[in-house]
């Protein structure tokens, strides 16, 4: 990534709510480098400031202490006391209600940008033409906007950020408001907008699958901290943190204690409840380290009859198991934990079986059993 | 283009906060500062003195006056409390045939100002030339009049008459926000309709029914028109009326003015404040849930004619012989009881003589020019104040919010005496032009002004604004064509009402005025006083018609510019 060029540069955000006595430390020296034409989503739990965040990036909010740059330019430093006000950031936003004005049609909604720039009218009707071809409400130019459906509100809002070309698009849950089914269709018609257009945009969510289909890059949030950025792919399969992997998707924690920690090919070595167990460590963890393993329900094959020559086997009882079509969802105790395994809709198990379970040390994750302060209640994201 | 620590958020808020601190803080201090002065600031001599006080509270008749005082803001508000909550009640909660026809009566009083209806409800009850005292006299052949206009009780009536729509509005909005789930729950439990009504409604209704009456006694003691119409011939003086009588004299003593004002004042601002003590907690409430209840409505049965019977009699008394005796007293040559002898004489020439009155044409236009100017700067000074007090997080948004609703604990009367004060002190020639008095309504009507744009403001999401703001917007460009549109609805509202009310006003401009700047309240006054009845209420009916006027066009102008809501 040597040769690619960072969009917008946040370096340790800092940003209190309330007055005096009831302050919040809401953002806690948050730092982020967008990469210029990327889809870059801010991922985390209601209240993990990354709405506050991308309110700090747009000027709707003034943070406390840090730096902002978009495009190498300073928008906000603390030190050197600079401001720059929202409507002189180069920014095009879409808001959680969109915020389409009433008392305009779908062309002056899209068309302000332009207007109160004094743009000539020649212009401004040929961009507002295109930039609603583009987003696929080409005809409706007329149209008022209370008369418009959740999914034209949506792509007004996108064509009314993208007219002015501005350097960064920044989205806030714009999908949250539309139906389940219409939230699936517009992640798909998001990302390839983003890719005609290629333009770097920061995209707020709290829905992990969303993160997941539509990001390039994603940075999870926590309790006003970066936990961890990477690949939604990377996420998934390697966290490195115990609340990214709890976070993004549903997965097993077995709790231990770094033995070995291998190196190479060779995986490391963690005593547990359930023996020891091979994995692969994360970055950074420490021999004798207190440390989970997490290992996916998807990863973990089941057997009927005690597989031999193979690394981590445990054995259990299937205690429930509920046929989903694509997979049967089963919990197997383990001695006296309880794990998520998907089997195969093939295999049929039933309640009160006894399985082989295999924890492929590939799949099994070595992460930091402590995490950041103030988790717990909120660790499983929906 | 350099970006600084400094916004414009900050600059509004400081320059509204020192205009609202002009407008309504400037006189208070005034107000108080000139009460503990011997003379007026600027002449040789004046020192400081509590001899004002003095002489208000130990003159033998400062007691009397303190007593009619509020026996007359007493007497107003419980008369008023109960036409008013007993028509609501029928209009809300009742099966009451007509009741929607109700609604509308119920307000018309609001149109007629109250010089008006003072004058109108002399000519019916005035022992010489009322005209229900000369009916009844005529019909039961009585030897004296039956009624008598000039006495407490006949002021409290005049009074309560014309205050009774204000408790109607509120005791309406009150039942009909209650949720009646609450009372069936009662029924459910086993409680007679009574007892539900004595267990449940009515301490349910409690905040909303105090709430009402506070707000009927502080427009008791402030009330001007009743009590310098029938109060002064009647000998029945109250505070109002003692500061204009201290005004008017000569010479004028504005200090004892001044400490009357005072006196007045604090009885005023203590309603005010134990009113939002009162409310502060039922309307935080209100503004969360805002649930559009349907009410349980009461079969009355048989009663339900005996209900409507009695609510067109309170109609009858409140709008139709006002009304009929204003009308009729603008079409004849000289006052009269109606006969076939006068209807015969009915004629134009009141009105012609009104409109050739060369006065009357000044009147009107600074009565026009006046209503229009306030209404129109009342609602953009405070569309900016309720942005800065409900979308703002600027610091010191509470103070800019308590100081812009002084006003509405200061009665009329005392802001008159307060800007006398200001404008004999400050070097600002403008005393006795128009000028001071459109400062006057702007103060005045500010209050009413913040509660109409909040209403709306609170309903715009905050995100239509930000929207413009990440469009490119500046804070100025977002107002005018983000805000101003979508407050379109509640600024033609508060428009409306505050350019009827300032209309009408006639305590504040009675002390301020010269005769450039007369206003028709003012001009009604003046022939009022010099007995030409049949052209005052020619005067009147031309008034309310410009009152109607006026509100049927900005409705239409606001329905074309708004959204349709």
């Amino acid at each position: 990534m040597a040769e690619k060029k960072f969009m917008v540069q946040i370096e340790s955000l800092e940003k209190y709510f309330g007055e005096e006595k009831d302050r919040v430390h809401v953002l806690k020296g948050i730092s982020l480098d967008i990469p210029e034409g990327s889809l870059y989503t801010f991922l985390g739990p209601s209240g993990c400031g990354k709405t506050t965040t991308l309110r700090c990036v747009a000027g709707l909010e003034r943070p406390d202490g840090g730096k902002i740059s978009i495009d190498g330019k300073a928008v906000f430093a603390s030190g050197e006391r600079v401001y720059i006000p929202t409507n002189k950031r180069p920014i095009g936003m879409v808001f959680q209600s969109y915020a389409i004005w009433p008392h305009m049609t779908v062309f002056e909604n899209v068309a302000y940008p332009l207007t109160i720039q004094r743009r000539p009218k020649s212009e401004i009707r040929k961009r507002v033409e295109d930039v609603l071809k583009v987003v696929g409400l080409h005809g409706l130019e007329d149209r008022p906007a209370p008369k418009l459906s959740g999914g034209q509100q949506q792509r007004v809002a996108f064509a009314r950020a993208l007219v002015n070309e501005p350097k960064v698009m920044l989205l806030d849950e714009p999908l949250s408001n539309l139906d389940a089914k219409l939230r699936v269709q517009m992640r798909f018609e998001i990302k390839a907008l983003q890719r005609r257009v290629n333009i770097t945009t920061i995209f707020v969510t709290h829905d992990q699958a969303e993160a997941l289909a539509i990001s390039d890059q994603i940075a999870v949030m926590h309790s006003g901290k970066l936990i961890e950025v990477g690949t939604p792919h990377q996420l998934y399969s390697r966290p490195k943190r115990k609340f990214t992997a709890t976070f993004l998707g549903l997965t097993n924690l077995i709790e231990g204690r770094v033995l070995e920690l291998g190196g190479d090919s060779k995986p490391g070595r963690m005593e547990t409840k359930k023996g020891v167990l091979s994995f692969v460590p994360a970055t950074g963890l420490q021999k004798n380290q207190a440390a989970v393993i997490s290992i996916r329900p998807e990863h973990i094959p089941v057997h009927k009859e005690k597989p031999q020559g193979l690394e981590n086997v445990v054995e259990g009882t299937v205690k429930e198991a509920i046929f989903m079509g694509d997979a049967y969802h089963c919990q197997i105790a383990v001695g006296d934990m309880l794990l998520a395994v998907h089997t195969h809709p093939f295999l049929n198990v039933s309640p009160g079986e006894k399985v082989y379970l295999h924890l492929d040390p590939q799949s099994c994750n070595g992460l930091p059993a402590e995490d950041i302060e103030g988790m717990g209640e909120s660790m499983l994201g929906d | 283009m350099a970006g600084r620590f400094f916004n414009s958020e900050t600059l509004i808020l400081f320059g509204c906060s020192l205009l609202v601190f002009y407008l309504a803080g400037v006189p208070l201090i005034m107000l108080l500062y000139g009460s503990i002065r011997s003379a007026p600031i600027g002449e040789p001599g004046a020192t400081y003195t509590i001899q004002n006080y003095v002489k208000a509270y130990f003159d033998r008749e400062f007691y009397l006056l303190f007593w009619n005082s509020i026996k007359y803001a007493v007497g107003t508000c419980l008369v008023s409390f109960l036409i008013g909550t007993y028509l609501a009640w029928i209009s809300e909660r009742t099966n009451t045939p007509l009741k929607k026809l109700f609604v509308v009566m119920a307000l018309i009083p609001f149109i007629i100002p109250g010089i008006l209806s003072t004058i109108a409800w002399i000519l019916l009850l005035s022992p010489k030339i009322g005209l229900i005292n000369l009916v009844i006299k005529e019909l039961l052949g009585l030897e004296s009049a039956p009624f008598n206009i000039y006495s407490m009780l006949g002021m409290i009536w005049a009074e309560a008459i014309h205050l009774y729509p204000l408790v109607f509005l509120l005791m309406s909005a009150a039942f009909r926000n209650m949720d009646t789930s609450l009372e069936e729950a009662s029924l459910s439990a086993g409680s007679s309709t009574f007892t539900t009504f004595r267990r449940i409604t009515l301490p349910l209704m409690r905040p909303a029914m105090f709430g009402a009456l506070l707000i009927m006694f502080v427009r008791g003691i402030e009330a001007f028109e009743v009590p310098a119409l029938v109060g002064v011939p009647a000998r029945i003086s109250v505070f109002t009326t003692k500061i204009f009588l201290a005004i008017h004299q000569f010479p004028s003593d504005f200090g004892l003015a001044g400490a009357y004002a005072v006196t007045l004042l604090a009885i005023s601002t203590a309603g005010v404040l134990l009113y939002q003590r009162l409310t502060r907690k039922e309307e935080r409430y209100a503004t969360v849930t805002g649930k559009g209840y349907r009410p349980r409505v009461i079969d009355l049965g048989a009663w339900k004619y005996a209900t409507c019977g009695s609510a067109f009699l309170i109609f009858l008394l409140a709008v139709i012989f006002p009304v009929f005796v204003l009308l009729w007293s603008s079409f004849i040559p000289y006052y009269g009881v109606p006969s076939w002898e006068l209807v015969e004489k009915l004629t134009l020439s009141n009105y012609k003589y009104i409109l050739n009155y060369p006065l009357a044409v000044t009147a009107f236009k600074n009565s026009f020019y006046l209503s229009i100017g306030s209404a129109t700067l009342v609602m953009l000074l405070t569309s900016v104040i309720a942005w800065i007090t409900v979308k703002s997080r600027i610091r010191g948004r509470i103070f800019l919010d308590n100081m812009a609703f002084i006003p509405i604990a200061m009665p009329g009367i005392v802001l008159g005496v307060s800007l006398i004060w200001v404008y004999l002190t400050l070097p600002i020639p403008i005393y006795g032009t128009i000028w001071v008095l459109l400062l006057a309504y702007i103060t005045k009507f500010m209050p009413y002004g913040i509660r109409a744009a909040s209403a709306s403001m609170i309903q715009i999401n905050k995100e239509l604004e930000e929207a413009s703001l990440a469009s490119g917007g500046t804070w100025f460009q977002t107002f005018r064509k983000v805000l101003l549109p979508l407050l379109m609805p509640g600024f033609v509202a508060g428009w409306i009402y505050v350019s009827i009310i300032a209309l009408r006003e006639l305590s504040t401009s009675i002390l301020l005025y010269s005769y450039n700047s007369t206003v028709l309240s003012i001009m009604a006054f003046d022939l009022w006083e010099g007995g030409q009845y049949t052209y005052v209420c020619a005067l009147g009916v031309l008034m309310v018609l410009l009152l109607v006027a006026m509100a049927t066009v900005a409705r239409k102008l606001g329905a074309r510019i708004g959204i349709a809501d």
